[in-house]
This record gives structure tokens, C-alpha cells and sequence, in this order.
């Protein structure tokens, strides 16, 4: 991964007219292909549970993208995002489960996946228009602060209106996503055959759909980005004031920021619904919403790619990494001839658990370090990076300056 | 323009990938022809977080289990841990992904675990269509084997729907809920003779469902609950509030359902001057912490566990006191240690009946799960068990604990159900 | 908003500008319209709820709900202080703060028994100089050491990208939580009970000798504050630093040292909020500073951040909001309560209830 990081950044350095996004796109697009043969030869055909996690990785590089166009494109801190991605995901449990049956609607729904994903994808939007339109016009951090308040009231509201909700226990047993016909043959084992309602249970499937779903967020955003909206929104996050003099009607430009970015978590909160089959207020605390903060920050604000590898490997540290450690250096102690180490004595409770009670304090150093060393992020937005190198930045910080005695 | 090519080209191949991939078998292991080998057992307890004082000491039980086991049958036994804890909490997707990883290794033959119900219930599935078998000393919420009329309506799911493979492969040796709560509310109003009791959870599965049960099993003797509040513990330090109302209520208990990782024992030393009276908690606070939380107010706790006290078998006397040379340290015994040390136990006693049934070689998931359904009256540091189709014990056994100094000390145990 | 940006009126009435602009503009939209009555309607009649409990439960009750609320109030505000202060000047989030008031009490766990407290000596003058030691000795670590993170992971990023030092902020949150983990583990620690157990009863509410000693404190400590900030030097060089950087070094000011100091007074009065926080609820956990960081934030917003006096009234109302919430409703609902008022005082009035600048992006 560093030899990739160092090639690009070389490329960047020493050939100013190419655009290191290109090479960064090819690089996903033939590693998402490569990934899952790479992945079954590498285990030797058991490695269903990496694609599985590959999948999952998948929800938050969703998230990520979505809530890059918020913070990365329109400038508006988000700190709440994880509030959309719940909608999305309960309005999932909602749509295609026969839970409804058991709230004052009586009735069980049963929306095909492919339609529920538009569903929350509409339900995420709306919600975020609901939030948006009155908070919008709030500047700066407020709008933050807001968010974060949005952010802890969602899940809390979840957990609360068990009625609806079956509060604390969460929405089990989600529909499985179907494909209407499908052929099965020698390849899967059985005679050749047409079968109806095809029921998506293995991991490459889901695999194989999230990278869809990825590939046409990007094509989407990117060309968000260079349209008229996106250059508006760029010149709102830029300066406001200036934006609104040349015609930009900056609570509408924003207010569409804030709707498209949660239209994303919608798919996300979907297809993470459908492929756990189970909805629980838990897990969409606020941890989730900096995790997701972090992953876009890390990886580049507004720069697409960038926000890709950044949440792949904030997800890699955080689900793979991180847990990992314990056994790793367990498993090290003993290669090296001393699993004493290993044994708990005492106040000492093993070289494992040692390392485990380490966990935050490694998360904690990864970030500030890669914060401090590169505060634009591992693949910053050129443009952004032009204006940091050339202090642009610090021309709109005066401008801020003046603009705060109003 | 050219970047557009590219993204439309990776959705065509990912479409032919789709094709590939809806195809593709299911997989997933076990079932090899060797006739040594290693084995492995898994493990998935909250080891991290809040849940530590719980998962620890049932992991080391498990640990205790496979090293004092060594080997079954030829092939090298070991263990394997996972932590289901993201962020400090027990996650149901770490957990669907930990179990996923297990299954990817076809030495680990089955699991123990996990601790909380809800990662049960994202892990049953999975589990399910793998054949693996999956059992659990803690897991009590009773939706998870049982069918009532209000599991789908509160937990959204039924046992069948948990099993999409139609058999069953998860089983426990916990008594479900039902008797819990129940049991610590007979003893209230029977033994404590307090029917006015003042009732708070920590609005998680297990906490709120206990407490649920408790008030509709005083309520039904008699009693009343009167204040009831759900608390969010991770941001809640004051019960004062909630005490004081209790106390001018005139409640003559005050009955806690949560854990020690969600503050179980913290309100008791807040009571002390505002309300002295006895306070009960259910397995979740039966623990050296709960003391410690409780500090110089711990006298007179009451609390209920959903296994028989291994104390009190004679025949488990050298296995604890071997335990406790390997564990020496206070905190390493939890009320669940030895309940999932006999959970890896029955395991492994099941995977020496696959091996033979095998004919000696590495046995499938198929056979250890059938193994472990098949298991009778076995005789483990807490009790005999047999499971019932459903998974369940059949004769579970619930445990009354009392404050005495700085310890819990047994009072009382007794069948339910079966 | 925009009509004021470009029409800057500098005195006066530019609080109340604000307010109509954003009343206007929120009232525009017919959705704001809808949602504003609804939103008002439901004030009303949760009011009038609480009126009726009030009333049913009578005045001890409510005197003794009142009491909780502002001891808990009075911890909030010496850590919201810490935030509006830091937010003040250099307008950041300082997400570690709630960590450092953890770090406190910790450190003071660590220290009493050193300096010979114990619980022995519960509630006797014995325990009276050890406590100032460990009081004044916590205070200064946790300043030394928030001074120490704002020169290593602040300070460099204070020309970057606005999210970087929020980042940083966040990470130095999970190193402090990481370094308290590694240090007592994941449990609930006892924190001795030294405040005697004296207490006596003012119609039907009892009241406890350590409700007064932690709101006492806490007033003590937020008015050294206050007159520290209005009188002194350095405090004069806050001010002018958090109204004007570039314009404050002209003047010949060390904005360095200045921000420093900032970031020291912050963490004393947290580290004393953790302190109190051990002797008053005899328990502290590595991740405790998550939450009540959270709250005290809110505490800090609510008062109108950047204001001493309106983060120290901000952090009184969380806390007597949270008793009243868990007193006379639902406990399951405190946070959705405290949330959806932060939203609407932001929504019907940006600068807090106090007022201060509009801060900028």
C-alpha cells in the first residue's frame, strides 16, 4: 500500500498535467475485480468471509462518498451522518420484513430490494430536507452542532417508539434481496434450470452488487461535480458571501447538498439492512458519524477517489487490523520462542490482552499522526491542494476574519 | 469523458461477475479425511468494552476447558477468540462477521458464544446455513429458541426465521428470561416480602426484557412496580433522581435489569441515604464489579443466576480448584465462568462423538452439530444437561446469590421448567 | 443571513438582528411554518405536563430533584467552560476535553491515597489538606498535559484545512481514552468516598453536605474565572485574541502563549470537574469524558459559545434538565430532550441563550 501511496504521489509530483485520480480509479476498478478470484486462490476457496467483509467495507466507502458531498463539496460539517444511514436502514426494515404487521399498521410490506434501495434512498433525502430547511441557514459550526444533536436524537428515537420500532431489539429477519428469474446450471450444481425469485445469499453476490452500487455513486457524483450545482456548491464552500452576490441561492444549493449526501447513506443503510437482515438502534451511534467524518478527512476531502481509499482503509484498521492485533502478537510471542509472554499473571493479563487494552490508543495515534503529516488528506482534491501550497486558504481565512464582525 | 468509459466498463464486468457470483456454490467447510490434526474451538465474547467483567471471565472458563482438554481422539485441541466489541459495545455486524470468519476455517468445528442476545441474533443465521454449532452460556432471551406469540412483534423474528436451514444448531444452557425475572420477583415478594418495588433497566435487550418480566411476574403475585424508568447508562451518572422517587413512593425493593457493563451496581451506592432497601439484579450483576460499583453500600444485594452454582456440586470441586490455580485472580471468575467452561465441554465431548462417528477422521459440521443435539445428561461443573429440540436445557436451574462482605454468597437453587 | 453579513452592524442590536433574520428566514418556508407551530404546540403541552407532575409531586420533591440538577449542572459547566473557551479563540471542537475532565478524576484516584486519603478518614478535617493537594496537583497536570497536546497536535494544524485540527482533536480523544485503558482497564473504578455523610432536611428534601461542597466549589472556581478573565492581563490578551488574531500579534501579544494559556485554564477547571465528579459520584470509567464531553458541548452551545457566563448557565440547565427529565418523565427520552431543545435554540437563536459572535467557518 505505501508503494502505491508513494507511485501516485510521485506521479503527482513530478507530472503536474496528470491527474493522479485517473490512476487511482483504474487501480479500484481493477482491484475490486481482482479482489474476489484473488481472495478464493490466496485461501485456497474459503475466503467467502473476506468478500463477505469486503461487502461490508462496501457500506461505509457508500457512506463515505455520501457524506463527501456534504462536508467535501458544499463545505457543511456534518456530524450526525449516521442518522441517515439509520433511516435508510430502518425504512429497509420497514419496507421488506413482515414487521409492519406488528405495528398500528397491521400490515406487512414486502418491497423487492431493488426498489426498497430507492425507497431509503428517498427516505434518507427527505430527511435530510426536513433537517435541512430550517437549519440550513445556520453558518459554520452551528450547522455542525446541529447535526451532531440530529445525529443523537435518531437512534435514540428508534430505540424509544417501540411500537413501531420493537424498540431496543431491533427489526430482524429482513427480506433477503431476489433476482425475478435466474439460471441455474452444472455451474451451481444443479441441472440446468430456470428458477424463479432467486433468493442473494452469498457473500460474492453481495459483493458483486456493492461494487455496482459503488461504481454508480461515482459516476453520479462525479458528474454532480462538475455540473452546475457542483460548481455552486464549490463556490458556497468557498465563500459564501461572494456566492450568493453572484446569484447562488446558497440555502437551496445547500439544502440539495445536504439531501444528495443523505440520498447516499439511504443506499447504504439498505443494503447493510438486507445483507445483515437485522436492524438494531445500536449501531448508528456517534461513533459511526466520525468514523465516517474521519475516513472522509483522511482520505481527502472532496476528492472522490480519495474518499474511496480513505474509508477502505479506515474500514481495514478498524474491522481487520484493530481486532486482529491481540492474536498477532500472541501468535508473534510464540514465533519467537517466548510464550511466556503470553501467559497472564498478575496485573498482567497476556501479551494479547495487553495489546487489546491497546486498541484506542493506536486508533487515536494513527489519527492525529496522519493528521499532522498530511492534514489534506492521503489524496487531496487538487484543487484543494493548489490552494493550500499556494495560501489561497489563507486569503479566505482574512476574508472570514472581516466577515465575523456582522 | 474517458473516465466515464471506465466506470461504465467496470459495471459491465461487474454485471458478468453477478452471473459468476449468483452461481457460485454456497462453500463453507468441515469435513476433511485426516485422522489428526488440530481442532479448534471458537470463542466470541465482548472482551473489550463495558462487557468485559462478563466476558473475560467466561472466556477464561473456555480456555480452561480446551487446555486442561489438550487433546480429543488424536487431533490437537485449541481455542480461538473473538471480540464481538466496536467502539466499547458488543456490534451484531462484528459479530456476523467474526462468525463468518469462523466458518471460514474449516478446523474451527463450533463455537461458544456469544454473550448478548443480539449478536445471537445476527449470528444464528449465518451459523444456521453453515451447520455450525453454536453454544451459549449466557444468551437468555427466550425468542431466540422458543416461539411466543410476541417474539415476532418484539424482536421481528421467530427461531424458525433464524433458521433458515430448517434444523437447529444453536443451543444454550442458560434458563431463557422466562424464568429469570419470574424467579427474582417469587423471591421479592415470597422471601424479601417487598411487593412495592421500584423497577430500572438499561433499555438493552437482555436488561429491558428481564425487567419487562419481572414487573408482569409481580404484578401478577400481587405486587407493584412503583417507578419504572430505562435508562441510557452510557451517559447516565446520576439515579438520584429515580431513588428519590422510588423512596417517596415507598418502594420496599428497588429491582435492576442491566449488566455490569451498563453500571448495574452503580445506583446502589448512590442509595445509600436516600433508600435503604434491598436491591436485586439478575445474572448480568452477580460479579466481582458489581460489588466494587456497589462499594461500601454492597450489603444486601440480592441477585439471580440462570445457571446451577458449580460451588455447590461436590463432583466440581477439584475442577474449581484446579481453576483457580490457573486463574488465580479475583476478577478472572464471573458468575458464567464455569457455565461456559461446561459450554466448551459439551462441545468437545460432541466433537469426540463426530470423530467416532467418523470412523476416527476429522468429523463434518454436519455430524458435531447432530453430536451436540444428541447430548445426554451430561454431568458438567454446574449441572447435567440435555438439550431439548428446541436447544434449550431441559432441566435448567436457577441460582439465588446474597451479598455477604465483599462476596456473593449461594442462598438458594432450583429447577425451572423441563 | 446574508442581508447581515453584508450590512455588518457592529453594536447593539446585532443580537437581535440575528434573531429575526434567522426567525424570518426559519418561518419562510412553509415547511418551517408547519413545523415551527407544531414545534410550539409541543413545548406548551410538555410544559403544561410538567406543571401538573410538578404540582402532584409536590414542593420537597421538586426542591429535591432541583438540588440533584444543580450539582450534576455545576460539573457540566466547569467542563463546558473548557469548550467555550477553546472554541472562543481558536474556534475549535475540542473533542479531547471531555477526556481530560476523565483524566482528572483518575489522576486524583491515583493521588489521594499517596497524600494519605483514605476512607477512614471519610468526612473528617483530616481529609480537608490532603484533598486541596490533590485538588491543586490534578489541576496542574491535566493543564500541563492539554498544554502539551494543543503544541503537539494543535498548533501545527492552525493554518490547515478546518477539519484537520477536529480530526487531530478526536484522535487525541481516543489516545486519552487508550492511555486510561491501558492504565485501570475497562471497569468502573471505585473512587473513595471521602465527603462526609452529614445531611439535613428542608421541607421533605434532604440535602447531603456534598451537593453543597460540589456546587460551592464549582462557583468558586467559575468566579476566579470570571474576574481572572475580565481583569487580568492575560485574560485581556484571551479576549482580543478570540476577537481578532492577526490584529491582536500587531498589537505586540503572543497569540502562542496566549492560546496556551487558554488551553490550560480549560483543562484545570476540567481536571477539577473530574475530581468532583469521583467525590461526588464515587466512580469514574476510561470513557466517561465521551459522554459528558457531549453534554458539556451542548452545555457550551447552549449558553451561547465563546461566553464564560453562558456556558457556566448552559451547563446549570443541562444538568437541572437531565434531573427534571429523569424525575418527572422518562429517563429513555433525556438525550432526545436535550438534543431537540439544542436544535431549537440554535434554530430560534443561533447565538445561545447568552449571545456571542456568529462564529465563521
Amino acid at each position: 500500500m505505501s508503494r502505491l501511496m508513494a507511485s501516485i504521489r510521485s506521479t503527482w509530483e513530478h507530472d503536474p498535467r496528470k491527474d493522479p485520480n485517473e490512476l487511482v480509479y483504474v487501480l479500484l476498478g481493477i482491484g475490486a475485480l481482482v479482489f474476489p478470484l484473488a481472495v478464493q486462490v490466496a485461501t485456497r476457496g474459503s475466503g467467502s468471509f473476506l468478500i463477505s467483509q469486503a461487502a461490508d467495507a462496501g457500506v461505509y466507502v457508500l457512506l463515505a462518498i455520501g457524506l463527501n458531498v456534504v462536508v467535501g463539496f458544499a463545505g457543511l460539517l456534518d456530524l450526525g451522518y449516521a442518522a441517515f444511514f439509520a433511516i435508510g436502514a430502518y425504512t429497509y426494515a420497514f419496507v421488506a420484513s413482515d414487521h409492519t404487521e406488528f405495528t398500528p399498521i397491521h400490515q406487512a410490506i414486502h418491497i423487492p430490494f431493488w426498489i426498497a434501495l430507492l425507497v431509503g434512498m428517498f427516505a434518507a433525502a427527505g430527511a435530510g430536507a426536513v433537517l435541512g430547511a430550517p437549519t440550513l441557514r445556520l453558518r459554520g459550526d452551528y450547522l455542525a452542532i446541529v447535526t451532531l444533536g440530529f445525529g443523537e436524537i435518531v437512534p435514540r428515537l428508534f430505540r424509544n417508539l417501540g411500537d413501531w420500532t420493537s424498540g431496543v431489539n431491533g427489526i430482524s429477519a429482513l427480506d433477503t434481496p431476489t433476482l425475478p428469474v435466474w439460471l441455474n446450471g452444472p455451474w451451481s450444481g444443479d441441472s440446468l434450470q430456470l428458477v424463479q425469485n432467486f433468493k442473494i445469499i452469498d457473500p460474492l453476490a453481495y459483493y458483486v452488487i456493492m461494487v455496482i452500487l459503488v461504481a454508480i455513486c461515482i459516476v453520479l457524483v462525479s458528474n454532480l461535480r462538475r455540473s452546475r450545482l457542483g460548481r455552486a456548491w464549490m463556490a458556497v464552500r468557498e465563500d459564501e458571501v461572494a456566492a450568493a452576490a453572484m446569484g447562488v441561492n446558497t440555502v437551496g444549493v445547500k439544502l440539495l447538498a445536504f439531501s444528495i449526501g443523505a440520498a447516499f447513506s439511504g443506499f447504504a443503510g439498505t443494503f447493510y439492512g438486507a445483507k445483515l437482515s437485522l436492524v438494531s438502534p445500536e449501531n448508528f451511534g456517534f461513533t459511526v458519524s466520525i468514523t465516517i467524518l474521519i475516513m472522509v478527512v483522511l482520505g481527502g476531502m472532496g476528492n472522490i477517489p480519495g474518499v474511496i481509499v480513505g474509508s477502505l482503509l479506515i474500514y481495514y484498521v478498524i474491522f481487520n487490523v484493530l481486532p486482529g492485533l491481540p492474536n498477532m502478537a500472541a501468535d508473534f510471542a510464540n514465533s519467537i520462542g517466548a510464550p511466556g509472554l503470553n501467559t497472564p499473571s498478575g496485573e498482567y493479563p497476556g501479551l494479547s490482552g495487553e495489546v487489546q487494552r491497546l486498541k484506542f490508543l493506536i486508533f487515536g495515534l494513527i489519527l492525529v499522526l496522519t493528521m499532522l503529516l498530511r492534514p489534506q488528506g492521503l489524496i487531496p482534491s487538487r484543487q484543494r491542494a493548489e490552494e493550500l501550497q499556494k495560501g489561497v486558504h489563507e486569503d479566505t481565512v482574512i476574508e472570514d476574519l472581516n466577515a465575523e464582525t456582522t | 469523458m474517458q473516465r466515464r468509459w471506465y466506470t461504465a466498463g467496470s459495471i459491465i464486468a461487474g454485471l458478468a461477475m453477478l452471473a459468476t457470483a449468483c452461481t457460485g456454490g454456497t462453500g463453507g467447510g468441515g469435513g476433511g479425511g485426516t485422522t489428526s490434526g488440530e481442532i479448534i474451538i471458537a470463542r466470541n465474547q465482548p472482551t473489550s468494552g463495558g462487557d468485559a467483567s462478563d466476558g473475560l471471565p467466561a472466556q477464561n472458563g473456555i480456555q480452561f476447558a480446551v487446555e486442561s482438554k489438550g487433546t480429543i481422539k488424536g487431533f490437537k485441541l485449541t481455542f480461538k477468540a473473538w471480540d464481538d466489541t466496536v467502539n466499547g459495545t458488543h456490534d451484531p455486524q462484528k459479530g456476523a462477521q467474526n462468525i463468518q470468519e469462523m466458518i471460514a476455517d474449516a478446523k474451527i468445528l463450533g463455537m461458544v458464544g456469544p454473550n448478548n442476545s443480539n449478536v445471537a441474533r445476527a449470528q444464528i443465521p449465518i451459523a444456521n446455513r453453515a451447520n455450525f454449532a453454536m453454544i451459549s452460556a449466557a444468551n437468555t432471551n427466550e425468542c431466540l429458541t422458543q416461539t411466543f406469540d410476541y417474539c415476532e412483534k418484539d424482536t421481528g423474528s421467530t427461531p424458525a426465521k433464524l433458521r433458515p436451514n430448517g434444523t437447529n444448531n444453536y443451543f444454550r444452557i442458560a434458563a431463557a428470561d422466562t424464568f429469570q425475572g419470574p424467579a427474582a420477583a417469587d423471591f421479592a415478594v415470597d422471601t424479601l416480602k417487598a411487593t412495592k418495588v421500584a423497577v430500572w433497566s438499561d433499555n438493552e435487550t437482555f436488561g429491558k426484557g428481564v425487567a419487562d418480566k419481572f414487573t408482569a411476574e409481580l404484578v401478577k403475585k400481587g405486587g407493584t412496580v412503583v417507578a419504572r424508568q430505562d435508562f441510557d447508562t452510557k451517559v447516565t451518572n446520576d439515579w438520584k433522581p429515580f431513588l428519590t422517587d422510588a423512596k417517596n413512593k415507598g418502594a420496599q425493593a428497588v429491582y435492576a435489569g442491566a449488566t455490569s457493563g451498563t453500571k448495574i451496581c452503580i445506583p446502589r451506592a448512590q442509595m445509600k441515604g436516600i433508600l435503604d432497601v434491598p436491591y436485586m439484579v439478575p445474572d448480568g450483576g452477580v460479579n466481582t464489579q458489581c460489588i466494587k460499583d456497589a462499594a461500601d453500600n454492597a450489603a444486601n444485594m440480592y441477585g439471580t443466576v440462570a445457571a446451577a452454582d458449580a460451588n455447590q456440586n461436590p463432583d466440581a470441586k477439584a475442577t474449581i480448584d484446579a481453576f483457580t490455580k490457573r486463574f488465580p485472580k479475583k476478577e478472572d471468575v464471573g458468575s458464567y465462568t464455569f457455565p461456559a467452561m461446561d459450554c466448551a465441554n459439551i462441545l468437545i465431548d460432541a466433537i469426540g462423538r463426530a470423530i467416532d462417528a467418523n470412523g476416527g477422521k476429522m468429523p463434518t459440521r454436519e455430524q458435531v452439530v447432530k453430536a451436540v443435539s444428541e447430548t445426554k445428561a451430561f454431568k458438567g461443573t454446574t449441572g447435567t444437561y440435555t438439550f431439548d429440540k428446541n436447544g434449550d436445557p431441559t432441566s435448567p436451574t436457577m441460582a439465588i446469590f446474597q451479598t455477604k462482605g465483599t462476596d456473593w454468597a449461594f442462598v438458594k437453587q432450583f429447577g425451572v421448567g423441563g | 443571513m446574508e442581508g447581515a453579513k453584508l450590512a455588518p452592524s457592529r453594536f447593539g442590536g446585532e443580537v437581535v438582528g440575528q434573531l429575526r433574520q434567522a426567525r424570518t428566514a426559519f418561518v419562510a418556508a412553509p415547511i418551517g411554518r408547519i413545523l415551527s407551530v407544531l414545534v410550539l404546540l409541543m413545548i406548551v403541552y410538555v410544559l403544561f405536563v410538567l406543571l401538573t407532575r410538578i404540582f402532584d409531586r409536590g414542593g420537597g420533591y421538586f426542591l429535591q430533584i432541583m438540588i440533584f440538577g444543580v450539582a450534576n449542572g455545576a460539573i457540566y459547566a466547569l467542563v463546558a467552560l473548557g469548550y467555550t473557551m477553546v472554541y472562543g479563540i481558536i474556534e475549535l471542537i475540542n473533542f479531547a476535553h471531555g477526556d481530560l475532565f476523565t483524566l482528572g478524576g483518575f489522576i486524583s484516584l491515583f493521588l489521594l491515597p499517596i497524600v494519605g486519603a483514605d476512607e477512614s478518614k471519610a468526612g473528617t478535617a483530616a481529609v480537608i489538606l490532603p484533598l486541596i493537594v490533590v485538588f491543586l496537583a490534578t489541576m496542574a497536570i491535566c493543564g500541563a498535559i492539554n498544554v502539551t497536546i494543543e503544541r503537539v497536535a494543535y498548533r501545527p494544524l492552525r493554518h490547515a484545512p478546518r477539519v484537520a485540527p477536529l480530526i487531530t482533536a478526536i484522535g487525541m480523544s481516543f489516545i486519552l481514552e487508550g492511555l486510561m485503558f491501558l492504565w485501570k482497564g475497562p471497569f468502573n473504578l471505585h473512587y473513595p468516598n471521602l465527603l462526609p455523610a452529614a445531611s439535613f432536611a428542608i421541607a421533605e428534601a434532604t440535602i447531603h453536605l456534598r451537593d453543597i461542597f460540589v456546587i460551592v466549589i464549582a462557583v468558586i472556581l467559575m468566579i476566579v474565572l470570571s474576574i481572572f478573565v475580565s481583569r487580568s492581563t492575560l485574560g485581556k490578551a484571551m479576549r482580543a485574541t478570540a476577537q481578532d488574531q492577526d490584529a491582536t500579534e500587531l498589537m505586540g501579544i503572543d497569540i502562542n502563549r496566549t492560546i496556551a494559556a487558554t488551553f490550560f485554564i480549560g483543562a484545570v477547571l476540567a481536571g477539577a470537574g473530574g475530581t468532583i465528579f469521583g467525590l461526588y459520584y464515587n466512580t469514574v470509567v476510561f470513557d466517561l469524558g465521551f459522554s459528558a464531553g457531549l453534554f458539556a458541548f451542548t452545555a457550551a452551545v447552549f449558553g451561547g459559545i465563546g461566553n464564560i457566563q453562558g456556558a457556566a448557565l448552559g451547563g446549570l440547565l443541562i444538568g437541572i434538565i437531565i434531573a427534571f427529565s429523569d424525575g418527572y418523565f422518562e429517563s429513555a427520552w433525556t438525550q432526545v430532550v436535550i438534543f431537540g431543545i439544542l436544535i431549537l435554540v440554535l434554530v430560534f437563536r443561533p447565538t445561545g441563550l447568552l449571545g456571542m459572535r456568529v462564529p465563521e467557518k
